[in-house]
């Protein structure tokens, strides 16, 4: 069972998971679009205003993209294996699911609330906000859940690459912070961008 | 019971030769001391990975299929096997 949760490439690489993955990222993005939860990077969860569904799509399939590209050079560059470019692709699409789960946090009005309760009391910005004990406590409940998938997302996506390029040990390791901090740094870019074609 | 043939030394674990060999028909028992072949260096479940990879015509789509794992695994585990053939080769007898 601990296999199949964070581990499932021991069973699933290649076509299958590309396939799957692909669906999934389609279900996350259009499951940010009606709950307004984005993901502006690699791993961040926010919640945003009503944008088109295009700019959920884009941003779902760049953070896919861009690791995946990242990590498939890293392995033809450091792997001594002959590494498929379907299964580096199709794991991390896969390994996205937690991300599917976490767009379902912005259905939470609790979530919205506390948001506009920070950004007036941090910021005075917007209007003031009248938050119950309710509220709070399912805000920061979906707030730790909500770090707990990313957790999720981080061991899929290592174990994902270390099948897929047979890397091991410290040599994985080094290689999968290296991808994660260039990919995070592109996809925040790209997101940006793609934020600067909505708002003009 | 099917009895697992030891490779390596109970007492100390250093590896095993073969002091005698002895014949089931005639009871000729031949003494020396030879080397084990490379392949019967492998443990138990390596030599059955070899098997079922001939068997499968070397194709590791088949063997993914018959083992329920994915390809890269299974490759892996075939780079793995290779990785310690070439270092048991490489030890000095």
């Amino acid at each position: 069972m601990i296999t199949y949760l964070f581990n499932p490439f021991r069973y699933i690489a290649g076509v299958k998971s590309l396939v799957a993955g692909i669906l999934v990222l389609l279900l996350t993005a259009i499951t940010g679009y009606f709950s307004h939860t984005h993901f502006p990077d690699l791993i961040s969860i926010k919640l945003s205003p009503a944008f088109p569904l295009w700019y959920f799509v884009a941003q779902v399939f760049t953070n896919w993209l861009v690791i995946s590209i990242v990590l498939y050079m890293l392995a033809l560059i450091f792997s001594s294996s002959s590494v498929r470019i379907i299964d580096i692709f199709g794991t991390q699409a896969l390994a996205r699911v937690p991300y599917f789960l976490a767009a379902f946090t912005g259905f939470f009005g609790a979530m919205h609330k506390f948001g506009q309760y920070i950004l007036y009391t941090r910021f005075h910005q917007g209007e003031p906000v009248n938050l119950t004990s309710t509220d709070v406590v399912l805000a920061v409940s979906l707030m730790i859940v909500s770090l707990l998938l990313s957790i999720w997302t981080i061991i899929l996506m290592y174990n994902a690459f270390r099948i897929s390029a047979n890397v091991k040990g410290g040599k994985a390791v080094a290689l999968f912070i290296t991808a994660f901090i260039i990919s995070i740094v592109a996809t925040l870019f790209l997101s940006r961008y793609y934020l600067s074609l909505i708002t003009g | 019971m099917e009895r697992k043939l030891p490779i390596v030394c109970p007492s100390c674990d250093s590896e095993l030769k073969v002091n005698s060999l002895h014949c089931e028909s005639c009871s000729t028992t031949i003494s020396g001391l030879f080397e084990l072949p490379l392949l019967l260096k492998l443990s138990r479940k390596e030599q059955d990975f070899i098997l079922n990879f001939v068997k499968a015509s070397g194709s590791l789509k088949i063997m993914a299929e018959k083992l329920k794992l994915s390809y890269p695994t299974v490759r892996n585990m075939l780079d793995d096997l290779i990785g310690k053939i070439e270092k048991l080769q490489h030890t000095p007898q």
